[in-house]
């Protein structure tokens, strides 16, 4: 966390930028995403938003609240992404908005890693009966405040589920939380495996 | 750096089903809830979530303050936008308006200048810091497991500097009903509750489910209720001093309820049990976990505020700018519903106490208009009434990052203006 004088957005979220409304009807981004930051992105989450790197996830196809929160809570440091840290921190909301929007609408490719089918079957078992098609939806592309698990990078998920199992990753819907609440390791692993492999 | 200092062979890890170095396990482990089942039985849309809220403040031009209906005499107007995830306010005795939020993690101060309002941040980063109270000039921020101490805030709102007093309150860290709205009572003491870490389980009242308090350094602890779900307002009623505080119903048990409810701890019943998990509402009996005489030696709610209602903040009105039946009452921010097929709640609500605070209590709409009925959606999330020293009572919207001012003007006055 950090403590200090900062006016910044506090009063400039009020200039006409971007309303977010209880429907989340897809704001009009004002900007588009610049080429240099997309760029940027790409050297770790791939080209598109693809990612081919350990532990770092895929972007492409993301729903664009998750997107949208996703940034403003690594900007706002309530989620710790260290290597984030130094582009986003002075980040605008036009210029979120307009990354989120950008991601959101990349196609989405499936994660080049080996997926364990005795693995993802028993973590489909494990899914069932903690719902997790209710929020991330049938296929699991995602919607909303959830993200796309389907294709996402297995060992992403695996360290995303570890996270809110142990209350160390922050800001997002105390749901996922509640969701992650009882899983053992192996169990994890197990999830981390269907998921990638829908 | 992140990537060659983890490089781990993740992907072959996970095709040999290898299990990673074991993690710290959480203390509490809910029995793994089936939602499917849950909502079969319950008859409710497996598919209800809840309501996402924008990190982002809508603008001023933007709110939806022209639908808002309230009793005649009283208006409402937008006392402050642009300000991302508002929750909790708290007014130092300089003048500043401090708020907090929840996931967003930002403290703000707001001063006031010559008549306009200057929005700082005074904190950002933090756990979920909706829990503020103040005393002798420093500012208590509490964010799920942590306490922060800024002494002499409102002179140092450009630099302020927190003290960490965490580890004496020693509180647990989970995220599940994990955001607090604390206040110091009338005994000086702060008031500190630790909801239940689930929808629905049997916890352990020692560390969950309960409403703590503490001298102001974090020594003494004592729980003062117990078998409470998760409350996100109390206040002390201004007659009696008694504690009253909300308590929010189940999820997964049925479009209808159990209610929310309005409770009073009684002087004297310090340490009393209010039901969780086994007794809900005004006496229903749990479904899922059981015991025989679900509802005995519990301490039902003075009223029940509606199904899923959201029930969070609460204010007993003590001033003199509105008319002398809302005098004593309390005002409750009903932040509406998202475990409900139809959304319900949305609203500020009045409850009136017959009896100076001891007899029956009746729970009446307030301000209206903030559920958009036809696309079944809250416009609005309100969570918490605050009255200020000239008696108008402001309410914070979390969705629009927005506090409204409500003002009474008699209607016999305002017709002789015009
Ligand atoms: C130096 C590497 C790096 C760069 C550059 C980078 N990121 Fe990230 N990003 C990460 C890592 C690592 C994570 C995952 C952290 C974790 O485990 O939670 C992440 C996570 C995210 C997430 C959360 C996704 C999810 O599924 O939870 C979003 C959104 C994101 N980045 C967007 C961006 C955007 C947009 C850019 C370009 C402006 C960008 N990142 C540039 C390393 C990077
Ligand atoms: C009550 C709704 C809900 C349920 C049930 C749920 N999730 Fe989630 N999940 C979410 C939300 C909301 C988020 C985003 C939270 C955030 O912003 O940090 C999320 C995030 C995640 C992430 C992080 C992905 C990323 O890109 O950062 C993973 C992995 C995940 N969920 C897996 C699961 C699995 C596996 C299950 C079932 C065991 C499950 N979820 C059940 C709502 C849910």
């Amino acid at each position: 966390m950090s403590f200090g004088s900062r006016i910044r957005n506090a009063l400039g979220a009020s200039a006409p930028t971007v309303l977010l409304v209880a429907g989340m009807a897809a704001a009009q981004a004002q900007s588009a995403a610049s080429p240099e930051r997309l760029e940027l992105c790409a050297t770790c989450h791939g080209p598109g938003g693809n990612s081919k790197t350990e532990k770092i996830p895929s972007l492409a196809g993301q729903p664009e609240f998750f997107l949208l929160n996703s940034l403003v809570l690594i900007r706002e440091g309530v989620r710790k992404v260290e290597p984030m840290e130094p582009f986003m921190k002075d980040m605008k909301d036009d210029e979120i908005q307009a990354l989120a929007t950008y991601f959101a609408a990349q196609k989405p490719e499936r994660t080049d890693e080996p997926i364990d089918r005795a693995q993802a079957q028993r973590g489909a078992q494990l899914a069932d009966p903690r719902h997790c098609t209710s929020c991330h939806k049938p296929d699991l592309s995602g919607e909303q405040t959830a993200p796309r698990l389907a294709g996402q990078r297995a060992d992403y998920i695996l360290d995303a589920l570890r996270a809110y199992r142990d209350n160390t990753r922050l800001g997002g819907d105390p749901a996922m939380s509640s969701a992650a609440q009882g899983l053992s390791d192996a169990d994890i692993v197990a999830l981390a495996n269907y998921a990638a492999s829908k | 750096m992140l990537m060659s200092a983890m490089h781990f062979r993740f992907a072959a890890l996970l095709a040999a089903g290898l299990v990673m170095a074991p993690g710290i396990a959480s203390a509490q482990q809910p029995a793994v809830p089936d939602v499917a089942k849950q909502a079969e039985r319950s008859k409710q849309s497996p598919n209800l979530r809840g309501v996402p809220i924008s990190p982002i403040a809508a603008g001023a031009d933007k709110l939806p303050i022209s639908r808002f209906k309230l009793p005649p005499g009283f208006s409402v107007e937008v006392w402050q936008a642009g300000i991302a995830g508002a929750r909790t306010m708290l007014l130092g005795p300089k003048g500043t308006m401090f708020v907090g939020t929840q996931g967003l993690g930002r403290v703000y101060a707001i001063v006031t200048r010559d008549g306009k309002h200057e929005v700082k941040t005074i904190a950002h980063g933090l756990n979920m810091p909706n829990g503020l109270a103040m005393k002798d000039g420093a500012l208590i921020v509490v964010a799920n497991k942590n306490v922060y101490r800024f002494d002499n805030i409102e002179d140092n709102l450009d630099n302020p500097k927190p003290v960490d007093i965490s580890e004496k309150f020693n509180l647990p860290g989970d995220r599940s009903h994990g955001w607090r709205y604390v206040a110091f009572g009338p005994d000086g003491k702060l008031y500190i509750p630790v909801g239940a870490p689930c929808n629905i389980c049997e916890p352990n009242y020692n560390t969950h489910s309960h409403i703590r308090r503490y001298d102001a350094d974090g020594a003494n602890m004592e729980i003062i209720a117990k078998g409470v779900r998760n409350t996100v307002g109390f206040d002390w009623h201004p007659v009696t001093g008694e504690l009253w505080f909300t308590d929010n119903g189940r999820d997964w048990a049925g479009n209808e309820g159990p209610e929310d409810e309005f409770n009073r701890l009684p002087k004297g019943k310090e340490g009393a049990f209010f039901g969780f998990p086994y007794c809900h509402a005004n006496g229903i009996a749990d479904p899922d976990i059981k015991r025989p005489d679900a509802c005995k030696d519990v301490i039902l709610p003075a009223v029940t505020t509606g199904p899923h209602s959201a029930s969070l903040g609460v204010h007993w009105y003590t001033g003199d700018m509105f008319p002398a039946e809302y005098k004593n009452a309390a005002f409750i921010a009903r932040r509406g519903s998202w475990n409900r097929d139809r959304k319900f709640g949305s609203d500020l609500a009045v409850v009136r106490v017959a009896g100076n605070g001891m007899g029956k209590a009746t729970l009446t709409p307030f301000m209206t208009g903030l559920l958009d009925e036809q696309r079944n959606e809250h416009m609005v999330r309100l969570v918490l009434p605050y009255q200020m020293p000239d008696g108008s009572l402001l309410v914070s919207d979390e969705q629009n990052g927005a506090i409204y001012r409500i003002t009474y003007k008699s209607q016999r006055a305002a017709v002789t203006q015009h």
